[in-house]
């Protein structure tokens, strides 16, 4: 480590402020969804696939019983029927679970055009564990 | 003391002792109190849940350590619901703290998306792995692991030290190729610090198993991504820090996916619990300068040995 007297601005890659900067909007469209999604489900502005009740009364049980019993959305089993105060919620915490991603993918053209190759390789990488995981390969 | 700094003390004694109830309350206690779930209780476990979210948010940032570590053990001991529901959510609690975060330290460089990358490619595989593994197991026998994974954790925060500003001598050859380095300006005493990294090799090899750990248990990793970052790799303090939470929300999002396949996500449980740990947070980051910091997390790191043992005698069957 090496200090540096008086207050200049530390050089930041611009990578990184590019991630910010998508990161910046995504998690605060993000927690707008979240709020948004979960009051339309608890307030039942739009119809449920299961009723809250139901959840509650299967909660104790492990997710694959409760699956057997009823049909709560998990993975892209919504992408058919998604006007659901239920399934808005659940799109809500699907689309948090995606921002890092989103970002990601936002920086690998930086890094190429910075002629980082080393890091947009591992940037793609770690987005195509990402996709393994969002597409169900994983699982 | 002003009536203001009156007004936070009360804040962060009631979140110490409304986080740290269900751990004086017997189970058997709260669940007698309390319906199971159904027609008319639901909306009352989800509030508590909530309540119980918000306290945790202020208290994790009092002590300096991420809300999944606490809310896992706590919530799957004393809350009725499964632990598969609460791993899903503790990993969503963790990985939307990390994202709230995100901006302003990547701004700052205090978060250095270079040293995070290496790290949370070997991490969020790892991170997966547990996942499936966990979900593969018997609740008891993961119930079992992590009473005895949050007591380890709870020794390791009191015995590992944290060091502000390490001193680093030569890079190793992986931080030289890949150019892990950078500054940030200290306002404390007013200079631009320089930092480099050494020891790359066995922290990328120490960060496969907290993602593992991780992915298993649905926690946040910030207890062992910061003393690694910082003791073993060389990065300041506050770096270490922030790039820990970067990381998480690399990892924590690739082990979310598992859950999220597995129907182990459920909003009615994840939304109240994310949304009352980042209000919390926001309070707790006001109070900070308030309170004697070191108090808190000799109380949090107590909290943890008990939560740990209730877990134990949960997974046995006791």
């Amino acid at each position: 480590m090496s200090n540096t007297d008086g207050q200049h601005k530390p050089e930041i890659d611009r990578a990184q402020l590019v991630y910010a900067a998508v990161l910046d909007v995504v998690s605060h469209t993000g927690m707008v969804l979240i709020a948004a999604g979960f009051l339309s489900y608890v307030l039942r502005l739009l119809p449920l696939t299961v009723s809250v009740e139901a959840v509650a009364s299967h909660w104790h049980l492990r997710a694959s019983e409760m699956n057997h019993v009823l049909s709560v959305p998990s993975g892209w089993s919504w992408v058919q029927d998604p006007l659901h105060g239920d399934v808005l919620s659940f799109i809500s915490i699907i689309f948090l679970s995606m921002a890092a991603m989103i970002c990601l993918v936002a920086v690998i053209p930086v890094f190429f055009a910075g002629k980082n190759r080393s890091y947009a390789l591992i940037a793609l990488l770690q987005v195509l564990v990402l996709v393994a995981a969002v597409v169900g390969i994983a699982s | 003391m002003t009536r203001v700094d009156g007004k936070k003390i009360w804040w962060f004694l009631a979140a110490v002792l409304l986080t740290a109830m269900p751990l004086v309350l017997a189970p058997e206690a709260a669940a007698a109190s309390l319906p199971a779930g159904g027609e008319t209780s639901w909306w009352i476990w989800v509030l508590l849940l909530f309540i119980f979210s918000f306290f945790l948010g202020i208290v994790s940032v009092l002590a300096g350590v991420g809300g999944g570590v606490l809310f896992v053990p706590i919530v799957s001991s004393f809350f009725p619901f499964h632990l598969d529901f609460v791993r899903g959510a503790g990993l969503l609690v963790a990985l939307s703290g990390a994202l709230s975060a995100g901006p302003s330290l990547l701004r700052k460089g205090l978060a250095d998306l270079k040293l995070s990358l290496p790290l949370s490619l070997i991490g969020s595989i790892s991170s997966v792995a547990g996942a499936i593994v966990g979900l593969r197991m018997s609740a008891d026998s993961v119930q079992l692991l992590l009473g005895i994974a949050i007591i380890a954790i709870a020794v390791i925060m009191m015995k590992a030290g944290k060091s502000g500003y390490p001193e680093v001598g030569e890079s190793d050859v992986i931080a030289r190729a890949l150019g892990i380095s950078g500054s940030y300006y200290e306002p404390t005493i007013d200079k631009t610090i320089n930092w480099k990294v050494h020891r790359t090799p066995l922290g990328l090899v120490l960060f496969f198993f907290i993602g593992f750990i991780g992915g298993m248990f649905g926690m946040g990793a910030g207890w062992a991504n910061v003393p690694v970052l910082n003791l073993l790799m060389g990065a300041p303090l506050k770096i270490a820090v922030a790039t820990s939470g970067l990381v998480l929300s690399m990892n924590g999002a690739a082990a979310a996916w598992i859950y999220i396949y597995k129907g182990a996500v459920l909003p009615l449980i994840a939304v109240p619990a994310v949304g009352g740990v980042m209000l919390g947070s926001k309070i707790g980051a006001r109070i900070l300068s308030k309170v004697n910091t070191g108090s808190v997390r000799i109380i949090v790191i107590i909290m943890m040995v008990i939560a740990g043992l209730r877990s134990i005698t949960k997974g046995l069957g006791l």
